[in-house]
């Protein structure tokens, strides 16, 4: 296993030496659907990224988009997900429901939803993703509720936010 | 009579206005905001160097340098030394009072400047590793060591260094078409460049001891001379990259005797530091042009680096008209070759890897380096060197005829699809920057996008020729939307300088990759972007082009007048969103009595029209379209019909020249128009989807997704 991890290192080097041309950003869009009850969220992050962050924390090897993908990858997403992302709806904790996720390109979307909601005052986000391994890692969340749009940069040093719309 | 009775009554009513009015201030005017305007006012005036029409001038100059260079690899110290004469041809109607060098290496020096405009914090953990580097050692005592700086007869030049920059003061002024020689002795402490970052440099195999080189920005570098910028001596912060002049390079280099070697130019001595058998599979790759054949094999390589040579050995080079001179270099090295046909000609292309790069690198390498120089010959000019080289340097950095890539398989030899399809994109990016900036030879340092963006875009070419499947992650517009919607503080225009620009790829990579990208597949059409690309390409070649040039000739040789395009897309940072406000629906009927035709309105909701049968027997629809984005793009609409076929048609941008907010268009069909949706191939990077389609589609991604899921 340690010597797994070796390659693992191996790998990632290189590719942060040629990242001296990439960002480091999610993106999380946050929609409360009146008509069905509940708060739909979608989040995309590079596929790379949110590969070397459950590698290094669940000591795996995902191998995305590869023939050699791990198969039950979604069980690391939802664990993972779970630990770094929770949500206040007005005053109380709200869990969610891991739908799926899907691939587009670099890119991998994560379709996450809030039921029984039926009233939204405000959201309170809290948003650890990647920030762990990616010190610049930044996260974008965009929200609409009732036709407001509202949204908010998180980053390491400021990863909450409540958003109100009222 | 008529009119001048309206004059009148228009007359009184403004009178009233003025007299009785709440609010009376007089109308202020404005300038010309049309986003259509001219960019007569942002582009340089046209000159006999630099024409209107985007073409170099009549009387177009550069300035030619050429270098004699003796250069020593101590590989046990990890050191370079240098010898260089250098010559200077100041072919510019201009006298000079001195010349100015770059000394790239002094970013790395104890002193330089390029940490201290870096903000920094205090984390709250860090590795051991990282907190000695960081605060316990001392920096790297990198940076050039200036021996001594002569004339030609060894008699002392005055000169003072700026940072990254060397002022040589000349005792005479160098008249126009003169020439001047001077000697520059150095030498530097080579970096680690896995440990330390860098574009060149060394990485260190601890199992063997040894050490695979990629050397370049290694040696005094004369500045740009030309009538855009004066001298071309701005810093070298570390990120943007060069502004070069062409000449020939003479050079020989000493390596350890085991060593295999690569660099810029045409070697001399082949018998000299190949072996026999090595010269006779080098004679069979020549021939060969449909696999890359292996002059050292990892067998040999391996057996190799074992031992360490004590012996050295000298590999003599001559460089013509190229911009840069760089090699690479160690005993690990594996070298296959093969020949690709350009229009006739045979170019080599070759590859330089450790074994821990295989066999990603021999199953991938030199197929890259083919394909690059086929795809870029075809949109561009044929590629005018003998010669292309890859190297498993890791990281991801282009030299004339020789560049550095990243990727290696795992320890079991095998490799994802990531790692093989990462690999091949860095190389043809990376071997396409022969083309862009090494041959049409823009200022890197000004303008990042002009070789970088134009290089991304024939890149996404070559990689759908390799590979129809070829995952393209950057350059279509779908793919922009994430950074375009994103932060403005955080965006720049395109038109910005390298050193200023948040988020560079995205900005000088993506961005004008997709931009050219939209030019070919949607607004100019394959064949006209095609030629006036090559007409740039070809016009510049082995000359300093700008941006005005290139947009000048896109214009030029296609007749599509393109400054709307380069205001939006490279002076500003706006957005495309386009979407349908509203959709009228009418049929037609003969009104007897009054002998004309009426258009009844159908006030339902929805797109369904219900006419009496004695009505016209087509249908007519009134659609107003939106922009909430700044960017004018085309409006291209997709029309369903009843019987479910789909038309699709292209407004032009133009449309939008009267009224940059709203326009409304009549259509009229034979069939029932049932949907409309805009842009439904993301073509035009817009940004919010939601207001595409009429009527509303309720199905958003989420619902989509779910529904997906569920089946």
């Amino acid at each position: 296993m340690k010597l797994k991890k070796l390659y693992f290192l191996f790998i990632i080097i290189p590719l942060l030496a040629f990242t001296t041309h990439k960002y480091y950003l999610s993106l999380t869009q946050i929609k409360f659907k009146e008509e069905s009850k509940a708060v739909q969220i979608i989040i995309n992050v590079f596929m790379d990224d949110i590969e070397i962050a459950l590698n290094k924390d669940y000591d795996i090897d995902l191998q995305l988009a590869t023939k050699k993908e791990l198969k039950n990858n979604d069980v690391y997403f939802k664990r993972y997900l779970k630990k770094k992302l929770q949500f206040k709806i007005n005053t109380s904790k709200k869990e969610f429901t891991y739908i799926g996720k899907e691939y587009d390109g670099d890119l991998v979307y994560f379709y996450l939803e809030i039921e029984d909601i039926t009233e939204v005052n405000s959201i309170e986000i809290t948003n650890k993703i990647l920030l762990t391994h990616f010190p610049k890692q930044e996260n974008l969340i965009k929200t609409e509720v009732h036709n407001k749009n509202k949204s908010v940069l998180l980053s390491k040093d400021d990863y909450r936010e409540k958003l109100t719309y009222q | 009579m008529m009119i001048k009775t309206r004059r009148l009554v228009l007359g009184i009513l403004f009178l009233t206005g003025a007299t009785f009015g709440q609010n009376t201030t007089t109308k202020q005017g404005h300038t010309n905001q049309n986003k259509f305007k001219q960019l007569k006012e942002l582009l340089p005036t046209p000159n006999l160097q630099r024409t209107a029409s985007g073409a170099p001038g009549i009387k177009y100059t550069q300035q030619k340098v050429d270098y004699t260079m003796d250069i020593i690899l101590d590989d046990e110290n990890t050191r370079i030394y240098g010898n260089e004469t250098i010559t200077y041809h100041n072919n510019s109607d201009d006298t000079l009072a001195y010349l100015w060098v770059q000394l790239d290496q002094n970013m790395r020096a104890a002193d330089s400047k390029s940490p201290d405009i870096q903000p920094s914090s205090i984390p709250k953990n860090t590795s051991k590793k990282r907190f000695n580097k960081t605060y316990m050692t001392a920096p790297f005592d990198g940076g050039f060591k200036i021996e001594s700086v002569l004339n030609i007869d060894d008699t002392a030049i005055s000169y003072t260094i700026n940072q990254t920059m060397m002022r040589v003061n000349l005792a005479e002024p160098l008249a126009s078409g003169a020439k001047f020689e001077f000697k520059i002795k150095w030498w530097y402490n080579i970096n680690n460049h896995r440990t330390d970052g860098g574009r060149s440099g060394y990485e260190h195999f601890s199992k063997d001891g040894n050490n695979n080189y990629v050397i370049a920005q290694f040696y005094p570098r004369l500045c740009v001379y030309d009538n855009v910028e004066g001298w071309q001596n701005d810093q070298f912060w570390g990120r943007s990259e060069f502004a070069l002049e062409f000449g020939d390079f003479t050079v020989q280099i000493t390596t350890p005797e085991d060593h295999m070697l690569g660099a810029t130019g045409v070697l001399l001595n082949e018998t000299e530091v190949f072996t026999k058998k090595e010269l006779k599979r080098l004679k069979v790759a020549k021939k060969t042009f449909d696999n890359p054949v292996l002059i050292r094999t990892q067998e040999e390589a391996e057996e190799i680096e074992k031992k360490k040579a004590t012996k050295t050995k000298t590999w003599k080079f001559y460089a013509e008209n190229v911009r840069d001179y760089a090699f690479a270099t160690s005993r690990k090295f594996i070298w296959d070759a093969m020949a690709v046909a350009i229009n006739g000609k045979t170019v080599m292309a070759y590859s330089l890897y450790s074994k821990e790069a295989n066999p990603l690198y021999g199953d991938h390498s030199t197929r890259a380096v083919a394909q690059t120089l086929k795809t870029y010959s075809k949109y561009t000019f044929d590629y005018p060197y003998h010669k292309a080289i890859s190297v498993d340097g890791q990281m991801g950095m282009e030299y004339p005829q020789i560049c550095f890539n990243p990727g290696r398989p795992d320890a079991d030899g095998s490799y994802s699809d990531r790692v093989k399809y990462r690999m091949i994109k860095v190389t043809i990016h990376e071997v396409g920057h022969n083309f862009f900036p090494m041959i049409v030879n823009s200022d890197e340092r000004q303008w990042t996008w002009m070789d970088e963006g134009l290089n991304s875009y024939v890149e996404m070419l070559a990689e759908l020729a390799y590979d129809k499947d070829f995952p393209v992650t950057r350059g279509y517009p779908k793919n922009i939307v994430g950074y375009m919607a994103g932060d403005q503080s955080k965006i720049a225009p395109i038109m910005s300088k390298g050193d200023h620009v948040y988020e560079f790829g995205n900005n000088a990579y993506g961005k004008p990759a997709t931009a050219l990208w939209i030019l070919r597949e949607t607004i100019m059409g394959k064949e006209l972007f095609d030629h006036a690309f090559r007409t740039y390409s070809q016009r510049w070649m082995f000359k300093h082009p700008t941006p005005a040039d290139f947009f000048r000739t896109m214009e030029d040789a296609s007749g599509i007048d393109l400054d709307w395009f380069w205001r939006g897309w490279f002076y500003s940072t706006e957005v495309t969103d386009i979407g349908i406000e509203s959709v009228r629906k009418f049929y037609a009927t003969e009104d007897a009595e009054k002998k004309t035709i009426v258009f009844i309105e159908d006030t339902t909701e929805g797109l369904n029209i219900t006419k009496p049968d004695t009505a016209e027997s087509k249908y007519f629809y009134e659609i107003t379209f939106n922009k909430p984005g700044g960017l004018v793009m085309p409006i291209i609409a997709e029309y369903t019909y009843a019987d479910g076929s789909k038309e699709k048609k292209t407004y032009p941008a133009q449309i939008w020249r009267y009224n940059d907010k709203q326009v409304t268009k009549a259509v009229h069909s034979e069939k029932q128009i049932t949907k409309i949706v805009l842009d439904p191939d993301l073509e035009t990077a817009d940004v919010d989807l939601s207001n595409n389609s009429f009527p509303k589609d309720k199905k958003d991604a989420f619902s989509r997704f779910k529904t997906k899921m569920k089946n």
